[in-house]
């Protein structure tokens, strides 16, 4: 596999970044992630790092070197990310699950299967056109899709962050996937949180391909979403790959798996040790405090009379 | 880094619903005042004021946080939680009990059930080398219980040390101060360095904390019982590993413990975490078993009466 790969992820003008993004190839297959844990919830910044590195061992454990079944294996593997949240919850007397979206992607076989939660999305590029994308899992893209609310004005929507549907809530999430779809070259995969579609238009961003490679457009769209998302932006963050099969050393950033073990798995995962620490704020303390109040009213016998 | 004294609170200070008492104890990284509730009940309460990072001058209450030093102070406050949280879930008769958390002067207090008794580290200083036998068997017997409900929760405590077992008068054991214990998904920030005690902490907790596990709060608890009997720590792990001067507790005291608590110590200070007991359970087995077993049944029975007992009292 030759493909070239680009992924970064930005605080914004938020305190604490609640994104998390990761890759990992093997010979034969690459696994992309993005998870945007939710603010409005306690630990989303544990939500999408549960999720992103679920994912992302469990293709290590199973890509040997490809998967049998991507399908397959991102539904399962989001399923369990889910539980996995729910048992993060239980083991710390959470009143509810840290809860996060998740758009993931396989490439093997120069075809592409991917599966999304929520409303971080993936775009698939060809030729400065988008060719397919994801459909968000929102309120405001209902609205849309009724035809009640034109695409244009969903960034701007009040309904725009809410979400019915994501790992870590009550119900399990219903994981959407994709058919199964044959990349050609120079085909690009974008996989992003809505802090960095939502400033911008879809047609922006397939434009943005045309004009320079992956590793200086990608980084000038984040500029401009982050200027546009203004002082109060949101956290940006986005993995992007273009794939190369034929035409080796023409693209910049370029990786070929050929020379990689049968058995071997590199991974890209941003953790919790590089993010910064310097984010407690006020409403987390409270939080935190109102959380170890409840577990001790739990865990204290009760008095009797 | 030199520690700067912080100011404690003073006597009589009334702190949210309970009134200030005396100073317990003074660390680097919090400051523990006896208290009395609204129903003049004492408590401990545990003060997050870290000397390096915020200053507390005389007369006042708030202390003082530099804008740099900021940051760094709520991310220890994170630490401070994760110890809050770790204790909130856990209610057995050998470790400490948690009764309230709360906010206030800008920082965060943990309330505590107030034990009285000494620290084995104060016991070990008093009764210099003359501890029996049998007060180590109890006193480890009993504090193993609590440990092994610990890591059934996932925890480690990984600061044991006798400083950190508190003896009651009744010669009951109780596992305090779980500063250090953290989830194994939290990882150690860049300007808190890691907590251990020298001599105490297993090699894995100076490098490859990746290793760490039952068998890591395992080794402290070997060093805590050969603290017992040398009045002082092992070699630390670190050393121990450049070059290991520790000499087998079975040579040392041969004659003067019995064969099989001393090859226990030496069995939990293995340097090689795979050697050593890979369970609580594992070693308080082997300290069960005993010359004569009927005595710690007598003892285990006692312990399940006075811990049902305390249920219906509600503590």
């Amino acid at each position: 596999m030759r493909f070239s790969i680009f992924q970064e992820s930005r605080k914004g003008g938020r305190e604490a970044n609640q994104d998390r993004t990761s890759y990992a190839y093997t010979r034969d297959a690459l696994l992309m992630v993005v998870a945007d844990g939710m603010g409005g919830h306690l630990h989303g910044e544990v939500a999408s790092q549960i999720a992103a590195q679920l994912l992302t061992e469990a293709f290590q454990r199973e890509a040997k070197p490809k998967l049998a079944d991507p399908s397959g294996f991102l539904q399962k593997s989001i399923t369990d990310a889910h539980f996995a949240l729910g048992d993060y919850a239980k083991a710390r007397s959470l009143i509810e699950s840290p809860r996060t979206t998740c758009v993931a992607c396989v490439v093997q076989d120069s075809t592409a299967y991917w599966a999304h939660v929520g409303d971080s999305r993936l775009y698939h590029v060809r030729q400065g056109r988008i060719q397919a994308q994801t459909r968000d899992h929102s309120r405001v893209q209902m609205l849309v899709d009724q035809g009640r609310v034109r695409e244009e004005a969903v960034a701007a929507h009040p309904d725009r962050n809410k979400i019915f549907n994501c790992i870590g809530a009550n119900a399990l999430p219903q994981v959407e996937l994709s058919k199964p779809t044959r990349l050609r070259e120079d085909d690009t995969l974008i996989l992003c949180t809505d802090g960095v579609w939502g400033p911008l238009t879809g047609n922006l961003i397939a434009g943005a391909l045309l004009k320079s490679d992956l590793m200086k457009a990608v980084p000038a769209l984040l500029d401009l979403a982050e200027v546009r998302g203004g002082a109060d932006s949101d956290n940006l963050s986005v993995v992007a790959m273009t794939w190369a099969e034929t035409h080796p050393g023409a693209i910049a950033g370029e990786v070929s798996t050929r020379t990689l073990k049968r058995d071997g798995v590199t991974t890209q995962l941003e953790d919790f040790s590089k993010a910064d620490h310097s984010d407690l704020t006020d409403e987390e303390i409270e939080n935190a405090i109102e959380e170890i109040r409840a577990a001790i009213r739990k865990h204290t016998p009760q008095k009797r009379s | 880094m030199p520690q700067q004294a912080n100011q404690p609170l003073p006597d009589g200070y009334q702190l949210e619903n309970y009134r200030i008492a005396s100073v317990l104890s003074c660390g680097g990284f919090s400051i523990v005042y006896l208290a009395y509730d609204e129903n003049d009940q004492p408590v401990a309460i545990k003060e997050y004021l870290p000397s390096q990072l915020a200053l507390r001058n005389e007369g006042d209450a708030l202390p003082s946080i530099s804008e740099e030093n900021l940051a760094t102070f709520r991310y220890g406050m994170r630490c401070f939680f994760e110890e809050g949280r770790s204790l909130a879930r856990l209610s057995h008769p050998n470790v400490v009990r948690v009764l309230n958390f709360f906010r206030a002067n800008e920082t965060v207090y943990m309330v505590m059930r107030y034990e009285r008794g000494r620290t084995l580290q104060e016991h070990i200083r008093a009764r210099r080398g003359t501890i029996k036998e049998r007060f180590i068997r109890h006193v480890f017997t009993l504090l193993l219980n609590g440990l092994r409900e610990v890591h059934s929760n996932k925890l480690l405590h990984l600061d044991i040390k006798p400083a950190n077992i508190y003896i009651r008068n009744d010669s009951t054991p109780v596992l305090i101060d779980f500063g250090a214990a953290r989830q194994t998904l939290v990882q150690e920030g860049q300007r808190l360095s890691p907590m251990y005690t020298p001599g105490f902490a297993p090699p894995e907790q100076y490098k490859n904390r990746e290793l760490l596990g039952p068998w890591s709060d395992c080794y402290a608890i070997g060093a805590s019982i050969f603290a017992c009997l040398a009045s002082a720590a092992p070699q630390a792990a670190d050393d121990r590993s450049e070059k290991d001067r520790y000499v087998s507790a079975t040579k040392v005291w041969n004659g003067k413990y019995s064969r099989q608590l001393l090859e226990t110590i030496d069995w939990c200070l293995e340097l090689d975490h795979m050697k050593r007991p890979q369970s609580v359970f594992a070693l308080q087995k082997v300290l069960l078993r005993e010359k004569d077993p009927e005595v710690h049944r007598a003892i285990s029975i006692l312990e399940s009466v006075r811990s049902a007992l305390m249920k219906r009292l509600g503590r």
